[in-house]
């Protein structure tokens, strides 16, 4: 029994992914954390460095973290590169004006060799906002098809108020970084 | 409406849940007869590795970080007596390998937070923040002529390849811009480009989202009723009223502005000689200001009670005085903002009637 629970406990370990949330401050990561793990989004407070949410996704269990999004902060977030497994971009589909830094700061990451074999997941939040843009026009917008052919990729609508397309996102997300794994071995 | 909302996400969610187990049955299926090749990739990353060590324990870490994190103080103090004498040829060089030392800490920060504790990733990447703007206070101090960077910067009379990149990137930029701006044209609802205008609007329902306020020049804006997230950028010499904002609210870029606003959010970024009357949920966040000054919210009008309620935002919560300065993450009072003095403050504004333009001074 001791040792058959000793077993267990390394294969929980093993059964982790890293996943680095990311995006513009005020583009909602953290409210989507919150939601995913069932938590009150009432208050939420402009994340001054990370947060780490452990969150268990059927049997596996994800490490999520969410980085603050401010410009002084940003150079931080290579800190956590390291053993990512998946990568969540988050964008605000309603502030077109900041699209431009948006797309630059996602560029700049996605040229770090360090997440070079992280899927990459880009949830365009905020649909629930009137005028809100939808998927298809924040992909052209950060001209998302000419991203490396190597990258595994997708773009999901969603809203971290309905909770809408949130799980679709990370069932995506989940399952491919499984399967990448997977065709490695 | 509002239940047009709700009820569809809620079935929505469900039915995603059910999907979404049935495909993670089978996925977790595959991932149990996995983790032991990972665990084995695992393994042979860490031993590939030799140029980068790895810490077995925290303790061993923080031993070795701070070792370090000493070293690098003291050569910083050397640089500064350096500069005393006249030996100040190699000093530039010096600062730069200064900088790729704290840069190979802040790496091996990097490299360690998966097992550190979030404490430990805190504290470390906080004593790498002050290094580096130590770092960039000498520097500023004893190359006064450039200002130190961290990142590598191409010059533009360069004639070789890297100017044709750099103008490729400008040429997609532009197309970027184009993109933008035609998508800018066909939906935002707000105030834009005005001058010595008031500037009224009520939001009737819940439902209403979004509202700009951008390029606004002399005006006085009120905004009753609420509604779900106020972005502004480019504003001068304005007055701007605002009733509780669902959401949050985004500043950029405002120069000798009053501002009554409430929100469960508020950050604000470039902003010169202007004062905030604020209620917030959580902390307001300021970035890249200067001359900035807090005070409580002080607006009225008909129904604002119920509007302030059903935000949420009916309690005075204290917030407006705990303001964060991403450019100042330190105990002591940053020197971009202070609390407005009692005596320097408007009186309470009420914008109910269009006749009675406030308390204008
Ligand atoms: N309408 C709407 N608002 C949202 C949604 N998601 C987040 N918000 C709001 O957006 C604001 C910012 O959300 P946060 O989760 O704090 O954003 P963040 O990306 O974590 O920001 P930083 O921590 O500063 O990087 C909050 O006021 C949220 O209530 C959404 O799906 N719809
Ligand atoms: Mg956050």
């Amino acid at each position: 029994m001791g040792l058959l629970s000793i077993i267990r406990k390394i294969k929980r370990k093993e059964k982790e992914m890293r996943i680095l949330m990311v995006g513009l401050d005020n583009s909602g990561k953290t409210t989507i954390v919150l939601r995913i793990n069932g938590e009150d989004t009432s208050v939420i407070s402009p994340t001054l460095g990370f947060n780490i949410k452990t969150i268990n996704y059927d049997k596996y269990t994800l490490n999520i973290w969410d980085i603050g999004g401010q410009k002084t902060i940003r150079s931080y977030w290579r800190n956590y590169f390291e053993q990512t497994d998946g990568l969540v971009w988050v964008v605000d589909s309603s502030d077109v004006r900041r699209l431009d830094d948006c797309k630059m700061e996602l560029d700049n990451l996605l040229k770090e060799e360090r997440l070079s074999g992280a899927t990459l997941l880009i949830l365009a939040n905020k649909q629930d906002i009137q005028g809100a843009l939808t998927p298809t026009e924040i992909a052209k917008v950060l001209n998302l098809d000419a991203m490396d052919k190597t990258r595994h990729w997708k773009i999901v609508g969603c809203s971290a108020y309905t909770g809408e397309g949130l799980l679709e996102g990370f069932d995506w997300l989940v399952q491919d970084i499984a399967s990448r794994i997977y065709v490695l071995d | 409406m509002e239940e047009d909302h709700s009820n569809p996400s809620e079935v929505s969610d469900k039915t995603l849940d059910s999907i979404a187990q049935k495909k993670h049955a089978a996925m977790i299926e595959r991932l149990s007869n996995l983790h032991q090749s990972r665990l084995q990739q695992a393994i042979s990353r860490k031993s590939d590795s030799n140029d980068s060590p790895s810490f077995e324990s925290t303790k061993s870490f923080l031993d070795r970080f701070s070792e370090t994190k000493k070293s690098i103080e003291m050569e910083i103090d050397r640089c500064r007596r350096v500069s005393e004498s006249e030996s100040k040829s190699s000093l530039k060089s010096d600062l730069d390998k200064v900088s790729v030392s704290i840069s190979d800490l802040e790496r091996q920060v990097a490299e360690n937070s998966y097992f550190l504790p979030s404490y430990e990733v805190r504290s470390s990447l906080k004593t790498i923040s002050d290094l580096k703007e130590t770092l960039e206070s000498v520097n500023y101090e004893l190359l006064p002529k450039k200002k130190f960077s961290f990142k590598n910067k191409t010059t533009k009379k360069d004639q070789s390849n890297v100017v044709k990149n750099e103008t490729e990137i400008r040429a997609s930029d532009s197309v970027l811009v184009e993109n933008c701006s035609s998508i800018k044209v066909r939906d935002s609802p707000g105030f834009h480009n005005e001058e010595g205008a008031v500037l009224v609007k009520h939001f009737g329902g819940s439902k209403e989202g979004d509202f700009t306020l951008s390029d606004l020049n002399s005006c006085e804006v009120r905004l009753t009723g609420s509604f779900r997230a106020l972005f502004i950028h480019r504003l001068w010499d304005c007055r701007v009223y605002v009733g509780p904002v669902l959401g949050s609210i985004l500043i950029e870029e405002v120069e000798g502005c009053l501002f009554m606003l409430a929100s469960h959010q508020i950050r604000i970024h470039h902003a010169k000689e202007t004062d905030f009357y604020l209620r917030v949920r959580s902390r307001p966040i300021i970035e890249d200001c200067n001359n900035v000054r807090f005070a409580p919210y002080l607006l009225s009008y008909e129904g604002i009670e119920k509007d302030l309620g059903d935000c949420s935002l009916d309690e005075e919560t204290g917030n407006w005085a705990n303001v964060d300065d991403f450019r100042w993450l330190r105990a002591v009072q940053s020197p971009n903002w202070c609390i407005l003095p009692e005596e320097e403050c408007v009186n309470a504004v009420n914008i109910s009637n269009l006749k009675t333009p406030g308390e204008v001074s």
